[in-house]
């Protein structure tokens, strides 16, 4: 067929000085396949996309550009053509000037003979080129937050602010996940329980929060825009229809097991047992010896779990605070006190007189004493001295391990966790989102945090999903990672899909569902590509053992058609 | 050194002919190279071809089987780095698909070494220019592959 139209691109003499325009023109015109061909000074900026677009805009038109390489100007043509209609399918473009005429200036026989083949690559490609049929979908105005704690509360109430409905699902009776836990905040030493209780009203009062507690969630389906989740909640069976989903389910405490006889001598505790006990009453010691990195920064976890130096600090001076004579240590590997007011923090417990001693991984302190702790060897790593620290308290500092249902709450919504169980972002760039869009994840479920800190990425997430609840309607091509629209997506064959499930297990967007397929006399199973997550990355029409699977802007033809044409 | 093949068929002494070398290049990475080189106009030899790609992971070792039997002398598939990929882990599942590709390639005795695949930076046009140049060095000491004979073998995979 008699349809593509060619322009090519001099670069103002850049190109044609090495290779030999004419050439190109005759050969071209005598291809069967090319209706036209112009010959332009500069594509870029005579603005002629817009022109070239309604040149081919008609029928079955196509358009081969050479000219210079994407990362030049090529996208932004493609991108002009993309905007006066011209589909990505129905255009390509062939470099001659990064990939060819600059780096071949010496040699501009060889220089015309590899062009040459890059036109007859491009014209090829366009021949079989075929268009990822895109759809555009409904998106639910619901936003979904799991976990209230500080980065689900967050969340909620910056979605509320921007006038959009939110639904928030919580485990336990009430919201304020592990903060509820602890008796006072660092760094400004205020009682959590204000700011949780100002949630709880809030929630109460604004028309747009939805609470549920006691939730259990039974399963979840769907993609960006379209999720449903069907749970539990005080034992009701319920469904929530959203457009996007975050996922604020926080970590937990490493129990100190096994660790510094915990478990074995009285007074021996755990720093989230030291909260509860303020939270009881007043703690009275006269000797607290807290130790750091319990079961963190080793080889099982080599993470830093940042919150647990804070609240030793924290509750090292409540403990002077409730008894002036009372003398506290902390045993520590390396402090971690990041930013202005940390460090400040840490600066006023030195000037308050708690005593930090370092203490080697290889060397840790031992707890002395038969039924009750009574004294704590530790050895100096700085001076190397062995001191014997009399002890009628010894605080562990463990970190925040991986929620107990973070391997299901990953499964339901197909997001991947990292080696020690927490949510993975993509890294980097974007640090709420996740590889199935229109999830987010934020504060200690994602990595650690500060309550502070859980409460930002909150409201990072909120306005993600709010970008997206925002809308009406979003095409699947505008699910893309780059910007501009992402270029296609995979499409199966059903009718020669052999159901074998390759290509499901390889896509890691988790883009691929096998389905049912039922017609005359045939009861099969076929994979079906859900479009909005597919990324086009092709791995699964490189695992597809029969061709099934393609990628109709760059399908099989296609590819073949351009090795073929390679050296031609 | 020749590649070692294990019958007697036809072959080709190392001629005169520069090796054909087809590239793919991946979008994020493999091309921003080799636009790199191109703007700083390193001078290359001729050789060679750049299918670009979205993603390693849409290059099907059936293409580059086909790469062969159509008469390439060498192949290199160029990704982003182990862990910098855009699509999450797809050039992980690539990398270790062309790799039992190396193998059967060697094992029909085209060679593995005529595979070459590599995960780079981007915004390196010297990574690109080396990478090129080693291995079309590489490619143009080795015997040239017989056509008829390679497509037949390449078809056997
Ligand atoms: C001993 C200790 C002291 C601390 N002291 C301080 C301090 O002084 N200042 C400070 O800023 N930070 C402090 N922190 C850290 C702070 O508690 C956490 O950083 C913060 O709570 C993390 O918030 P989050 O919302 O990410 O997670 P979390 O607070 O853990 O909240 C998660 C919520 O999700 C719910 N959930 C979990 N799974 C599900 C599910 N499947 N379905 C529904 N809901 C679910 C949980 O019930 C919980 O309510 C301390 C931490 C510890 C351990
Ligand atoms: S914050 Fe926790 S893990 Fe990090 S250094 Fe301090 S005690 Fe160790
Ligand atoms: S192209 Fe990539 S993202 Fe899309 S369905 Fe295939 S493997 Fe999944």
């Amino acid at each position: 067929m008699k349809n593509i139209t060619v322009f090519l691109c001099t670069c103002f003499d850049e190109i044609n000085r090495v290779v030999d325009y004419e050439r190109l023109c005759s050969h071209l015109s005598d291809d069967p396949r090319v209706a036209a061909v112009t010959v332009s000074r500069g594509l870029c900026v005579s603005g002629g996309a817009g022109e070239i677009g309604a040149s081919v805009k008609s029928g079955d038109g196509r358009v081969l550009i050479a000219a210079c390489s994407p990362l030049a100007r090529g996208d932004q043509v493609m991108r002009d053509l993309e905007r006066a209609g011209v589909p990505a399918f129905r255009r390509h473009l062939v470099d001659l000037r990064e990939g060819c005429a600059w780096i071949h200036g010496n040699n501009p026989a060889a220089a015309t003979e590899k062009a040459l083949d890059l036109l007859n690559m491009g014209l090829t490609a366009l021949e079989y080129k075929e268009p990822s049929a895109d759809v555009t979908l409904k998106i639910a105005d619901e936003v979904l937050v799991i976990g209230a704690g500080p980065a689900g509360m967050a969340a909620a109430t910056a979605l509320a602010r921007c006038g959009v409905d939110v639904r928030v699902l919580e485990r336990g009776a009430q919201p304020g996940g592990m903060l509820g836990l602890v008796s006072r905040s660092y760094p400004d030493n205020t009682d959590p329980s204000e700011k949780i209780a100002a949630f709880r009203d809030l929630a109460a009062s604004d028309p747009r929060i939805t609470f549920h507690s006691k939730v259990k969630i039974i399963s979840a389906r769907g993609y960006a825009g379209n999720f449903t989740v069907r749970f539990t909640a005080e034992g009701e069976e319920l469904q929530a229809h959203a457009g996007a989903v975050i996922i604020a389910t926080g970590g937990r405490v490493f129990p100190p097991k096994g660790y510094y006889r915990y478990g074995e001598v009285r007074e021996v505790v755990s720093q989230i047992e030291l909260e509860a006990r303020f939270r009881k009453g007043p703690v009275k010691k006269e000797n607290a010896v807290f130790i750091q990195c319990v079961g963190a920064r080793c080889e099982e976890r080599p993470y830093c779990s940042t919150i647990c130096c804070p609240a030793s600090i924290k509750n090292a001076m409540r403990i002077m605070d409730e008894n002036e004579n009372a003398r506290v240590w902390i045993l520590h590997r390396d402090i971690m006190m990041p930013g202005t007011t940390l460090e400040a923090y840490y600066k006023k417990a030195m000037e308050r007189g708690v005593r930090f001693i370092r203490y080697a991984e290889s060397d840790p302190p031992r707890i002395l004493g038969d039924e009750a702790v009574e004294t704590v060897e530790v050895r100096d790593d700085i001076t190397g001295d062995r001191r014997t620290i009399p002890a009628d308290l010894v605080v562990l500092s463990t970190p925040l391990i991986a929620g107990t249902d973070a391997e299901a709450i990953g499964d339901l919504f197909g997001i991947q966790r990292d080696s020690y169980g927490f949510f993975r972002e993509i890294y980097p760039l974007h640090p709420v989102e996740t590889r199935i869009d229109g999830v987010y994840i934020c504060g200690s479920a994602r990595w650690p945090v500060s309550s502070e800190q859980a409460m930002v990425q909150g409201e990072a997430a909120a306005m993600k999903a709010a970008a997206l609840v925002g809308r009406q309607t979003i095409r699947a091509s505008e699910f893309s990672r780059v910007p501009g629209a992402k270029f296609g997506h995979a499409r199966v064959n059903e009718d020669t899909c052999s159901g074998c499930g390759n290509c499901a297990a390889v896509c890691s967007f988790d883009a691929i569902r096998l389905q049912r397929r039922s017609g005359e006399g045939e009861f099969r199973m076929v994979s079906r590509v859900i479009k909005v997550r597919c990324k086009a990355c092709g791995n699964c029409l490189s695992v597809c053992p029969n061709g099934s699977m393609q990628m109709p802007e760059m399908n099989t033809k296609a590819l073949y058609g351009m090795v073929g044409k390679a050296f031609s | 050194m020749a590649v070692e093949v294990s019958n007697n068929h036809k072959q080709q002494k190392a001629t005169e002919r520069t090796p054909r070398i087809l590239v793919f290049a991946c979008k994020w990475c493999g091309l921003i190279g080799a636009d790199g080189a191109g703007r700083k106009r390193e001078p290359l030899p001729p050789n060679f071809r750049v299918i670009p790609v979205e993603c390693v992971g849409s290059v099907e070792p059936d293409a580059v089987i086909r790469a062969f039997a159509d008469g390439m002398d060498g192949v290199i598939v160029m990704g982003c780095h182990l862990g910098g990929c855009r699509f999450n882990d797809a050039n992980h599942a690539a990398f270790k698909r062309l790799e039992l590709l190396r193998a059967l390639l060697e094992g029909v005795g085209i060679g593995r070494d005529r595979l070459l695949v590599t995960f780079g930076t981007a915004h390196e046009g010297h990574q690109f220019t080396d990478v090129l140049r080693n291995f079309t060095n590489l490619i143009a000491k080795k015997e040239s592959l017989d056509t008829s004979w390679t497509s037949s073998r390449a078809r056997m995979i």
